[in-house]
C-alpha cells in the first residue's frame, strides 16, 4: 500500500510521525526535570544479605511479569482487534511503541540508575545502622519508592516489546480464518477465543519471554559494571548479577525454542 | 407466472460502495428470489466479490469502507439489523479458497452448532452426518472424521467448507468463486452440488466463468466496472442480451 501512496499521503505521514515524535519529547521533559529537581534527603540503606536481595528480585520479577506482560497483551489486543488501522489513538501508540522498542536497552538502565541516584541522593549501602541524625534508615528490600521505581523502569522496558510482539502474533492469524469464522456467525469474542488466541498464544509467550530477557540482560549488564568498579565483599551484588544473567539466558533460550516450535507447527500446514 | 408469486428474499436498491475515494459499485438494484441460483458474472475487479460480501456484512471489517442505498433481507434493512452475527447465521458464505479450522473434520462441521451452544454429542453426530451427506462427502470421510482436514484434496476441502456452512442452517448461501482453485473434475462436483442445493436454499454465486454461470444458475447479473449492466433470466442473458457489453462478454469478446 505504501508504494502506491500519493505525495499528499506521504506528506501527511511525515507530519503525523514528526508530531508523534514531538509529543514523545514533550512527555519526557517532566521526567528529566524531576530527576534534576529532586531534593536529595539522606537515605541510607542497610546492606542486605544475599537472600533478601534475591527475594527482592523475585518480587520484581513477579510484579513486572504480571503488570507489564498482562498490560502489554491487553493493550495489543485492544489496538489490533478493536481499533481500526486508521484510528489516530492506535497510530499514536504504535508510533510511540516503535520509538520505545527502538531505544537501546542500556539507555533504560542508565535512566534507572539516574532515577535511583537523584531520588536517593546520598544513598549508600552501609554495613551497620548509623547513628547520624536526619538520616532515614530502611532495610533495602522494604524501600517502597526505590522498589516501585525499579518496577516502573522494568515495565517501561518490557511493555513496548510485549505490545509489539503480541500485535505481530495477532496479525499472524490470517484474514481468511477470521472471515470464515465470522461468515459462520461467530461473534468477535468467539473468533478471538477460538481462533486468534490459540494460534497466537505461543508467539505471544515467546514475545513476553524475549521482552523479559531484554530487561534482565540490561540489569545484569549494569550490575556487572557496578561490580567491576565498586563491589565490596558484603553487598551481595555478584549473586544478583548471576541470578539476572541466568534468568536472561534461560528466558532467551526458552523464547527461541518457542518460536521454533511455532514454526514447526504452523509452517507445515497453513490451515 | 410462479416466479411472480414468490416473495423476494433479498432486495437491493441503489447500492453504492466506496473504498477510500474509489467507487467500487454504482447504483446496484436487483432482487433475489427464493430457492433459485442467482449468479453474478463479470471480469476480474468488476465488483462481484464486493457485492456478495456486502450481503452478509463482511465488508464491515474493512476500514475506509462506505456504502449508501439499502439491502433488505426478508423486508428487514440489513444495516439496521443490530446483530450481524445472527444475520450471518442466516446468510452463509463459501469463499474462493477453502479455509478450514484447526481440529478434526468432525469439529469443522460441528463448528456452527458449537458456537450456537449445542453440546450434546448425539445431536452433534446427527448434524455432522446429515451435512456431510448433503455434500456427498460422508462416504469419503466416514472413517477419518477425527483426523485433520489438511489431508483432504482441495475439492474435498471445499465441499467440507460447504458442509460446515450448511450445518449453521442458513437460508441463503453465498458462493464467492468457489471453484477458483479447483481442477475440472472437482469443479463439476461442486456445480452439481450447487444445483442440488437450490431445492432447499437460496443461492448466490459469483464467478468469472460464463459457462459455469450458464450451467448452475437460474438468474444472472452481469457486472462490469462496478455497474450492474444487465440482470435477468440466464437463458435470456445468453441468447438475447439487451446491452452491447453483455453480448460482447457472453460471446467472449470482452474481459
Amino acid at each position: 500500500m505504501n508504494s502506491m501512496s500519493t505525495r499528499a499521503e506521504r506528506r501527511q505521514e511525515f507530519v503525523f510521525h514528526s508530531t508523534s515524535f514531538i509529543i514523545f519529547g514533550i512527555a519526557i521533559i517532566p521526567i528529566l526535570n524531576a530527576l534534576k529537581k529532586t531534593n536529595a534527603t539522606n537515605i541510607q540503606v542497610v546492606s542486605p544479605n544475599a537472600l533478601s536481595m534475591l527475594l527482592n528480585d523475585l518480587y520484581i520479577i513477579l510484579l513486572t511479569s504480571l503488570l507489564a506482560i498482562l498490560l502489554g497483551i491487553v493493550c495489543a489486543f485492544y489496538l489490533e482487534e478493536w481499533l481500526p488501522k486508521t484510528n489516530w489513538v492506535r497510530r499514536l501508540i504504535e508510533s510511540h511503541v516503535a520509538i520505545l522498542t527502538g531505544i537501546p536497552s542500556v539507555l533504560y538502565g542508565i535512566l534507572a540508575i539516574s532515577v535511583f541516584l537523584s531520588y536517593a541522593g546520598t544513598l549508600k549501602v552501609i554495613d551497620d545502622v548509623p547513628s547520624a541524625q536526619n538520616t532515614e534508615v530502611i532495610p533495602f528490600q522494604y524501600h517502597t519508592t526505590l522498589f516501585l521505581g525499579e518496577v516502573l523502569i522494568f515495565i517501561l522496558m518490557v511493555m513496548p516489546v510485549t505490545i509489539k510482539t503480541t500485535q505481530e502474533a495477532l496479525r499472524s492469524v490470517v484474514t481468511p480464518v477470521r472471515e470464515a469464522a465470522y461468515a459462520l456467525g461467530a461473534s468477535q469474542w468467539q473468533v478471538l477465543m477460538r481462533h486468534v488466541v490459540p494460534i497466537a498464544f505461543i508467539r505471544m509467550l515467546a514475545g513476553g519471554c524475549r521482552a523479559m530477557a531484554r530487561a534482565f540482560a540490561t540489569a545484569a549488564l549494569l550490575m556487572g559494571t557496578y561490580i567491576w568498579f565498586y563491589a565490596t565483599e558484603t553487598d551481595g551484588m555478584s549473586n544478583r548479577f548471576l541470578l539476572f544473567l541466568g534468568v536472561a539466558l534461560v528466558l532467551s533460550v526458552f523464547s527461541s525454542t518457542l518460536v521454533e516450535i511455532y514454526n514447526s507447527i504452523y509452517n507445515s500446514n497453513s490451515a | 407466472m410462479l416466479r411472480e408469486e414468490k416473495q423476494p428474499v433479498l432486495r437491493i436498491r441503489h447500492l453504492n460502495i466506496w473504498y477510500d475515494d474509489k467507487q467500487l459499485l454504482r447504483d446496484i438494484s436487483f432482487e433475489v428470489q427464493q430457492r433459485q441460483v442467482t449468479a453474478f458474472i463479470g471480469p476480474a475487479n468488476s465488483g462481484k466479490s464486493t457485492l456478495v460480501r456486502c450481503i452478509n456484512r463482511l465488508n464491515d471489517f474493512t476500514p475506509n469502507f462506505r456504502s449508501t442505498g439499502e439491502i433488505l433481507f426478508k423486508g428487514i434493512h440489513l444495516h439496521e439489523a443490530s446483530d450481524p452475527t445472527s444475520l450471518r447465521k442466516q446468510i452463509g458464505m463459501v469463499f474462493r479458497k477453502p479455509t478450514l479450522f484447526r481440529g478434526s473434520i468432525y469439529e469443522n462441521v460441528a463448528y456452527g452448532a458449537r458456537i450456537s451452544g449445542v453440546n450434546q454429542s448425539e445431536r452433534l453426530d446427527t448434524i455432522v452426518e446429515k451435512n456431510l451427506q448433503k455434500t456427498g462427502l460422508w462416504d469419503e470421510v466416514e472413517n477419518i472424521l477425527e483426523e485433520t482436514p489438511a489431508q483432504l484434496a482441495t475439492g474435498q476441502q471445499q465441499r467440507l467448507c460447504i458442509a460446515r456452512a450448511l450445518a449453521v442452517e442458513p437460508e441463503v448461501l453465498i458462493f464467492d468463486e468457489p471453484c477458483g482453485e479447483l481442477d475440472p473434475i472437482e469443479t463439476v462436483k461442486i456445480e452439481t452440488l450447487v444445483r442440488d442445493l437450490a431445492d432447499d436454499y437460496t443461492l448466490i454465486f459469483a464467478t468469472n466463468k460464463r459457462r459455469q454461470a450458464a450451467r448452475v444458475s437460474d438468474v444472472a447479473g452481469f457486472l462490469y466496472g462496478g455497474e450492474l449492466v444487465e440482470f435477468g433470466a440466464i437463458e435470456r442473458l445468453f441468447t438475447n442480451p439487451q446491452d452491447d457489453r453483455t453480448e460482447q462478454y457472453v460471446t467472449g469478446r470482452l474481459g
